[in-house]
């Protein structure tokens, strides 16, 4: 009795050419595949004869926890293949893996996620022995670029060098135990006939152990015949101070505290066969086919994926290396052609000889796809980077990548994406959404324009799963009208759904996000926020993430949007997206999201940044008002978030006053500042130098006092006022009664110094600073600068409407410029004698 | 015509006796060199002293056969580099200042063609003269034009040998003088009309080609002419990307230059890592949250790996010599804003506003020892 043991990883071509071969050569009565057992009796569904990729969407929803995850197959899945070629080849297939919504699986969203790279001290030491950037790089160098002959062993080597590095965690145990145990089933059931086992590489080593020691069976190696220590030897061995027979050891052997041979809580059932477990009572779990597409597959696009550049892969596995090279320099330059990038026959031919020498030096018997990237980057990026080339790193491309990079991307990514066979059974979205509709009475006459109430709980719902459709690209829903952002004043809605052509299928589409609604449209809003790079569209993204009510679905949506504000360079729009964010967090009785975390993170996040950026604040004068708001929402977050996570009060108070004493920085931030720094830190305005500050900056000119000024009024005018009222009233009526010291000045004296300073400038002087004082004191009511105007008229001892002070019939600047024009006259009449002073002391 | 005979062996042995400050990479390891070329059985270019591969493992390493890593990088820019340098088209190597363009063109020319030394070094004073030929004056005004009165450049010499010629900071020449190579990266040719008959045309034989540098700092490759740029592949070299590769390789120069600078105690692992911490977050652009692209957050000054290697060595020094003891967070504030700030007002700010904002967050000794010593930046 044997069983076939395949380390394959997810997504590879060559793996899947190898498990094509495995199954012609070993014709197995069994192929047990890694993947999601509850599947099994629904196997044929996946045979329908769909268009790859798709995936087998599972989702899970307890009192305590959601979840959703995806395994997604495409045509060179060594999964796929599996199914396909064991059933054609007349063998019993099953998965062979746990439900995915069992906890072995918490934390995760893709099953075929490289597990290997969770465990990067071995790949990194072997990149650094083969001379290569990256584990992609190394795959591509020992196993796409390689012929087929010996795959098996320099698979099973690589697994258990990596393995042997790692420790697997408790779900990775978990999992290994059970699959060990169908492994054990099906050798018994087999009774004589081959096995095949196909997993993940990473699990290949533990689950041979395992399987071996739960029964008497035999199990032998993939390559029968082969001396796997030659081999390593050959293959691998060469990196000095890697003590094979150790590494082997360490991976075969146990982990450290986990009792192999125990293989818990594993119950056969009746017919020799390992239970599925079942999710438990109360609990909604449930798998379906989705389509799915390259685009979400390729793993400089998304995070958690496998192998990147499906579009490549694909072409690989349908055409060979070379046709797939070819193509893909074809493609990229047709693109780049489309774009307006001149790509020269010169360049092609670069490119093209830069390709095939880096094969030929590399040693790759055929062109692997490193050397097309960079061949293509070579030769036809003629510019400086600002980052190194993607697939020299792992992880997903970063916002400001090269024009022509991106485009190579993508012509490796292609554009593919999944169709279900028509007779599949739909999933679990669309029938959610048919049943959410009809109970709010939406799916009824489409002609019906509804008018939402948001205030009304009934109609809250329905505009939530309205926007939910309308955030998942489902046709037929638009918004005629509506609250435009989280503090406009409007509470009503209007919808004209009405049908629209692709409708059923757009719902199967976004069925691969969620299998509810809300959960759905928090992923995809979850993967814009990943994406946008703007703070408007960020900020549409948490109005729409609200307007969809599903900030508290997703831990990932939040710490997406919390990260994302940090890293915005603009103060105006970071501090739109606060103050709408601190709107809602603070008063929202309409979408329930007052006091939410994903709200609170965004708030921490953005307070952060805005500071971080104000202290850096550089600039022309004049008064920039948006980042004055921004000044605003810091202070309002400060003041009325204390509770929230990333606010530091006193640490901010600090930045104030240093951005207020910086004398690069511009004099609206510089007032503001000052301002934000006496709120936070001296609310009473007890130890006040304002009177010192506004001197100081006067001597720049009336200029940048009125910016200054405007900064301190757009920041701290209430405080400012308040200090008039008790400072100002309070010292004239009580008096000190000490002659030689004055009343320790508040912020009444602002008044005071500023009318000093202001009638000691020239005339010419006060002009050009006019606008800009102006400006400055439009930040005040009336009602509080007719308060302003009285007590510049105590000032002057003279009794008065204040009010007639602030009335002018006309534009102050016009009776300014009258004023000056009267100073001319009276100028030139006195220069010729002609003043009345002159006239009348002339005798006749 | 015949160029000069032979280069000399490198200014190493030229002054006998004398130590020499800094040999060049054909001197300093030619042994590695003498080993490669004896064991060196994959084809070789034309022209070429190694076949690439042997010329990739000198630069980036082969432990095995005793080859030192001295280029700490991605592996496959080398492979790239060798690859286009077989090719007709030159090698552009652009990055930030400090990033080991210049060391990495001097790698590559010691391996390909034995020498490194043809070297023009680009400069706003550069002119044709030093690119192709020039005349010595007495001869030609004596005998006339001829192979004898004639001084030839790098280019003619690396053209008629065969060899790499390496254009140091290509950018920094005026653009009509970088346009000087236009024809001779194309035609392959130096037409010299001064001298008659066959010895007017100087050919290039196999085994020559450029690598020029040009650091994005100074005057980027923007302002180049799209007819030079089309006869180079460019690479972009960056600063290492892995903290702990290099805080290696700043730990291992400093102690070198410490030691020869009479400082006894080695430097501070921890010491070093706040400070290559610091140097890493300001070239990235401090303040963004994942340590990238922070806007216009970046430091205008150079933050390279060999500015914090002497920032770190000037750490030591101050500690040991003004107080007896490895240099600490203090030492490095006060070292930082002689480097950080340079001329800049601005990176001063930028500097402490990373210190005030940042640095007091981590919680580690060090990095609150480095928060400590903000006030050091205003003295």
């Amino acid at each position: 009795m044997t069983a076939v043991f395949l380390g394959v990883r997810h997504h590879s071509p060559a793996c899947a050419r190898l498990v094509e071969r495995t199954i012609d050569e070993l014709r197995p009565a069994h192929v047990l595949v890694e993947g999601p057992a509850e599947m099994n009796p629904r196997l044929d569904e996946l045979l329908l004869g769909h268009e790859l990729p798709v995936a087998v969407f599972s989702h899970y929803r307890d009192g305590r926890r959601a979840a959703t995850s995806w395994a997604p197959l495409c045509d060179y899945s060594p999964e796929w293949v599996a199914l396909r070629a064991g059933r054609a080849a007349g063998a019993e297939v099953r998965f062979i893996d746990l439900p995915a919504w069992h906890p072995a699986f918490a934390e995760r969203t893709n099953r075929y996620a490289d597990a290997e790279v969770r465990y990067a001290r071995a790949t990194e030491r072997l990149c650094e022995q083969f001379a290569v950037d990256s584990p992609d790089a190394l795959w591509d160098r020992l196993f796409e670029a390689e012929p087929d002959e010996g795959v098996a062993e320099r698979l099973d080597a690589y697994f258990a060098l990596v393995r042997g590095d790692a420790e697997a965690d408790a779900g990775d145990r978990a999992r290994e135990a059970y699959m060990a145990s169908w492994v054990r089933a099906a050798v018994a059931a087999a009774d004589g006939g081959p096995v095949l086992v196909v997993t993940g590489g990473f699990h290949q080593p533990a689950l041979r152990r395992l399987a071996a020691s739960g029964g008497p069976e035999a199990v032998r190696d993939a390559a029968p015949g082969v001396e796997h220590d030659a081999v390593r030897g050959v293959e691998l061995g060469t990196a000095p101070g890697v003590d094979l027979d150790a590494v082997r050891g360490m991976a075969l052997g146990t982990a450290p505290g986990v009792d192999l041979d125990a293989a818990p809580g594993v119950e056969l059932g009746a017919d020799g066969w390992p239970l599925v477990p079942e999710p438990p009572s109360g609990a909604d779990a449930g798998s379906f086919l989705v389509p799915y597409s390259f685009r979400r597959l390729d793993a400089f696009a998304g995070y958690e994926s496998g192998m990147p550049s499906p579009g490549f892969y694909q072409e690989v596995w349908e055409r060979g290396p070379q046709e797939a090279a070819d193509r893909l320099l074809r493609a990229v330059v047709e693109r780049l052609r489309a774009r307006k990038v001149p790509v020269s026959t010169a360049d092609l031919v670069a490119a093209r000889s830069l390709t095939e020498g880096l094969t030929a030096l590399r040693g790759h018997p055929r062109t692997a796809r490193i050397d097309v990237l960079d061949g293509l980057a070579g030769a036809l990026i003629t510019d400086d980077l600002d980052g190194p080339l993607p697939w020299t790193v792992r992880g997903a491309i970063r916002a400001g990548t090269h024009p022509v990079v991106v485009e190579i991307l993508a012509a490796c990514g292609g554009a593919r994406t999944g169709r279900l066979h028509p007779g599949t059974p739909a999933p679990p979205l669309v029938h959610d959404v048919a049943a959410q509709l009809d109970r709010l009475g939406l799916s009824g006459d489409p002609a019906r324009a509804p008018r939402l109430d948001l205030t009304d709980p009934g109609d809250l719902e329905r505009s939530r799963a309205l926007h939910g459709l309308r955030v998942l690209g489902v046709p037929g829903y638009e918004r005629t009208a509506g609250p435009a952002h989280g503090v406009d004043p409007v509470f009503t809605e209007r919808w004209e759904p009405r049908p629209a052509d692709g409708r059923d299928a757009a719902l199967v589409e976004a069925g691969a996000y969620g299998a509810t609604l809300a959960e759905a449209a928090a992923a995809v809003l979850a993967e814009r926020a990943r994406e946008e790079t703007d703070a408007g569209a960020l900020a549409a993204a948490l109005f729409d993430t609200v307007l969809c009510g599903v900030s508290g679905l997703s831990a990932h949506l939040l710490s997406e949007l919390g990260a994302r504000v940090g890293v915005l360079t603009q103060p105006g729009p970071l501090g739109e997206v606060l103050s709408a964010a601190l709107g809602l967090w603070r008063h929202d009785r309409v979408f329930g999201v007052a006091r939410d975390p994903l709200l609170a993170a965004v708030i921490g996040g953005a307070t952060d940044r805005l500071l971080w950026l104000l202290e850096g604040a550089r600039g022309p004068g004049g008064v920039d008002l948006p980042r004055l708001r921004a000044v605003v929402a810091v202070r309002d977050a400060l003041r009325h978030a204390p509770g929230v996570s990333g606010l530091d009060r006193s640490a901010a108070a600090a930045v104030a006053r240093r951005v207020g004493r910086d004398a690069g920085a511009p004099f609206d931030v510089r007032g503001a500042a000052f301002g934000l720094h006496h709120v936070l830190a001296d609310p009473a305005w007890a130890a006040d130098g304002t009177a010192d500050a506004v001197r100081a900056v006067a001597l720049s000119g009336v200029e940048a006092l009125g910016d200054w000024l405007a900064g301190l009024f757009a920041v701290a005018r209430d405080e400012v006022t308040a200090g008039v009222r008790t400072n100002g009233v309070g010292a004239s009526e009580g008096g000190t009664g000490d002659g030689a010291r004055p009343v320790p000045e508040g912020a009444g004296s602002l008044v005071g110094v500023l009318d000093d300073v202001l009638c000691g400038l020239p005339e010419s002087a006060f002009l050009a600073g006019l606008p800009a004082l102006r400006q400055a004191f439009a930040f005040f009511p009336p009602r509080e600068r007719e308060r302003i105007a009285s007590q510049l008229l105590a000032r002057r001892g003279l009794r008065g409407s204040s009010r007639a002070l602030l009335r002018t019939t006309a534009d102050p600047l016009l009776i300014a410029r009258a004023g000056a024009l009267e100073d001319r006259v009276t100028g030139l009449l006195a220069r010729y004698g002609l003043d009345r002073h002159g006239i009348g002391g002339t005798p006749s | 015509m015949t160029v000069r005979d032979e280069t000399p062996a490198g200014p190493g042995v030229a002054g006998a006796g004398a130590p020499v400050q800094r040999p060049p990479a054909e001197v300093r390891y030619a042994g590695e060199l003498a080993a490669l070329r004896a064991g060196d059985r994959d084809p070789r270019p034309p022209g070429w002293e190694l076949s690439l591969r042997a010329a990739r493992r000198f630069v980036v390493g082969d432990p095995e056969a005793g080859i030192s890593r001295k280029f700490v990088g991605n592996p496959s820019l080398v492979d790239r580099a060798l690859v286009t340098l077989a090719t007709s088209r030159g090698l552009m190597l652009v990055g930030e200042p400090g990033t080991a363009k210049s060391l990495l063109s001097e790698l590559i020319a010691a391996a390909v063609s034995g020498d490194s030394t043809l070297t023009v070094q680009g400069g706003a004073a550069t002119t044709e003269d030093q690119i192709k030929y020039g005349w010595n004056y007495a001869l030609l005004v004596a005998e006339g034009p001829s192979t004898r009165s004639l001084v030839p450049a790098p280019m003619l010499r690396g053209m008629a040998e065969g060899r790499l010629v390496r254009f140091e900071e290509i950018t920094r020449c005026p653009l009509e003088v970088q346009d000087s190579l236009l024809s001779l990266l194309s035609e392959r040719v130096v037409a010299i009309p001064e001298l008659p008959g066959a010895d007017g045309m100087v050919f290039a034989r196999q085994g020559f080609n450029v690598i020029a540098t040009a650091n994005t700092r100074d005057r980027g490759v923007n302002e180049m002419s799209a007819a030079l740029k089309r006869r180079f592949n460019f690479e972009t070299v960056f600063p290492i990307p892995d903290l702990d590769t290099e805080l290696d390789l700043v730990e291992a120069e400093v102690a070198r230059l410490l030691s020869g600078s009479g400082v006894q105690p080695p430097p501070d692992r921890d010491v070093l890592e706040v400070l290559v911490g610091t140097f890493r977050e300001l070239r990235a652009g401090a303040g963004a949250k994942d340590g990238h692209g922070g806007g216009g957050d970046r430091s205008t000054a150079v933050m390279s790996t060999a500015e914090a290697v002497s920032v770190a060595h000037a750490v030591g020094v101050r500690g040991w010599y003004l107080r007896g003891e490895p240099g600490n967070a203090s030492d490095v504030v006060a070292c930082l804003a002689g480097t950080a700030a340079k001329d800049s007002p601005e990176d001063l700010a930028r500097l402490r506003r990373y210190l005030e904002q940042q640095a007091g967050r981590r919680r580690t000794p060090q990095w609150q020892a480095l928060y400590d010593a903000r006030h050091l930046l205003d003295d």
